[in-house]
């Protein structure tokens, strides 16, 4: 049985005019690190939401098709009933820290589901080495700077020991060094077991890690597949997202020069590899 | 307003911080009490001298004596203008009693605010059986004092710069050019509120009727010590009170 599964899905926001997602199929394995990308307003939060029963649960509207996660189906259960199967991360990492300190941010969570008071403290230890947030503690929200705060922000969701993590792009307020840090934590935790579920836009910094990417426009998905296939395909282009560099260089060669590689680069490392070996 | 600074907890290490809330909300309650029970120079001048001791163990004699200058100037308005215009037979001893007294009764509080951390409060509060959602409603309300803040001074900034002039003109305009500040606040907070509620929702809020606490307060010896002490030197006050008369030392203005 998959660990996500969207059959035929379409939502429409109460007192919005259009679809925010229209007939959506999705199959997701455990495991899998799936980034979803797509232009401005075409439903990438509403996917994500549908991942833990935030859609139809806490956003209401019209529903159609049925969401399964973990063998549950959204229509019949609670956010909270979904709180310890998929953990959501959201843009704002202000309005994600409730709590007045980092302790009682990661605790927030376990303690809403009435765990031993010793299980939530060692996992609180144990996220505060696993995300490096020693040296936050004893911080207020407001004295930590944005990176830091997505990063307690994932901590307090991880405390509930999700079997998915989805983050919205978690990323997008954040400055490039601070957000390498947040995506190389998203993808280590992917390795130990994690399955993932990132809306990114900067896929020269994804597409490496991940082992799918979906490709959404205006509430439908238009291309499924591993990053390798989908980020050739000149539908991403057309729509406008940020295929790498390197695969960019990949195509015009092979389009206009007609110098085929062999396989398709996503980074500059791989770029030069395929270079050096085809110049050899 | 610097002298709000004593209601503002400050972290630090000392015996005050590490008592149990409880124990010193009561001991903060009953040294208000003693404080209201007097009008006399003498007695509130004890008050005091006991209390800035508290106020030395909780290593913020700096702090109060900071916040004791930010309210001079108030201070001394009420002395004179009470003074000018009170109607008692010793004008002068009374209105220095009065600001005695308001001394005394800020600090009363002040050792409790200023060395219970609010997270500590909320707890305290859930342990005296307020429920958890009242509690956890003053926290987030501390929480998020800050951002509102900023958000504020951004919406400011904007409205300026698009040329709205927010401090010229009369009273009344200066009221009315709250509206343009208002506004978009408010519904920059319902927005922000919805984006809170979806996250806290995401992380089971609400989910278990047993919610669980990580830590949890424990009264300690030193805490039974401290309310005992305090109700028996209540009792005792209050004895005094009513059945020994003071000393006639006042003032005679
Ligand atoms: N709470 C809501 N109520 C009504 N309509 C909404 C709501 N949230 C989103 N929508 C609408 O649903 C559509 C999809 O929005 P969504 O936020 O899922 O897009 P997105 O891909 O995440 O966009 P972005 O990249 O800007 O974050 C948009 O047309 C949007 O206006
Ligand atoms: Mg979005």
């Amino acid at each position: 049985m998959p660990l996500i599964e969207l059959n035929d899905f379409s939502f429409k926001y109460y007192g919005a005019e259009s679809l925010a997602l229209r007939k959506i199929d999705l199959t997701i394995e455990e495991g899998e690190y799936v980034v979803i990308t797509g232009p401005s307003g075409c439903g990438k939060t509403t996917l994500c939401r549908t991942i833990n029963a935030l859609v139809p649960q806490f956003h209401r509207g019209y529903i159609s098709g049925n969401v399964i996660i973990d063998g549950k189906n959204t229509r019949d259960h609670t956010v909270a009933e979904l709180s310890s199967i998929a953990g959501l991360v959201f843009q704002e990492p202000e309005n994600q820290l409730v709590t007045l300190n980092v302790e009682k941010e990661i605790a927030f969570g376990p303690e809403n589901l009435g765990i031993e008071p010793t299980e939530i403290r060692r996992r609180v230890e144990e996220l505060i080495k696993l995300l490096d947030l020693e040296h936050l503690r004893e911080k207020h929200p407001h004295e930590m700077s944005g990176g830091e705060q997505q990063r307690v922000a994932m901590a307090a969701t991880l405390a509930l020991k999700p079997k998915i993590l989805v983050a919205d792009e978690p990323t997008s307020n954040l400055d490039p060094r601070s957000a390498e840090v947040i995506l190389d934590i998203i993808s280590g935790l992917n390795k130990l077991d994690l399955t993932v579920i990132l809306v990114e836009h900067r896929l020269d910094l994804v597409s490496k890690d991940a082992s799918r990417i979906v490709l959404m426009d205006k509430g439908s998905i238009v291309a499924d597949g591993p990053p390798r296939e989908i980020l050739a395909q000149d539908i991403c282009q057309e729509i406008g997202i940020g295929v790498p560099k390197a695969t960019l260089v990949y195509k015009r060669l092979k389009e206009q020069h007609d110098i085929d590689l062999g396989s398709i680069p996503l980074t500059g490392d791989e770029l030069a590899g395929l270079v050096k070996e085809a110049s050899s | 307003m610097s002298f709000l600074e004593v209601f503002q907890y400050t972290r630090q290490d000392s015996i005050v911080h590490r008592l149990d809330p409880r124990a010193k909300l009561f001991l903060s309650l009953v040294l208000a009490v003693i404080s209201l029970l007097f009008l006399e120079i003498f007695p509130l001048l004890i008050i005091i001298g006991v209390l800035i001791p508290m106020m030395t163990a909780a290593k913020s004699l700096r702090r109060w004596l900071r916040s004791m200058k930010g309210l001079s100037i108030l201070l001394l308005f009420i002395l004179i203008f009470n003074t000018l215009l009170s109607t008692y037979p010793n004008p002068l001893n009374y209105s220095i009693a009065l600001i005695l007294r308001l001394i005394a009764l800020m600090t009363s509080f002040s050792i409790f605010f200023l060395t219970v951390h609010p997270d500590e409060l909320s707890q305290a509060l859930i342990q005296m059986r307020v429920r958890f959602e009242f509690a956890f409603a003053m926290s987030m309300a501390m929480r998020y004092v800050p951002t509102l803040g900023q958000e504020a001074y951004a919406i400011m900034d904007t409205q300026k710069a698009r040329g709205v002039e927010l401090d010229k003109g009369n009273i009344l305009k200066r009221i009315r050019n709250i509206v343009p500040i208002i506004v978009p606040l408010i519904i920059v907070s319902i927005r922000r509120a919805l984006s809170i509620a979806e996250s806290m929702e995401s992380r089971g809020f609400g989910a278990s009727k047993n919610r669980t606490y990580m830590e949890s307060l424990s009264f300690q010896k030193r805490d039974w010590a401290v309310c005992i002490i305090s109700l028996i030197v209540l009792i005792m006050v209050i004895y005094i009170r009513l059945n020994i008369p003071l000393p006639d030392w006042s003032i005679p203005f």
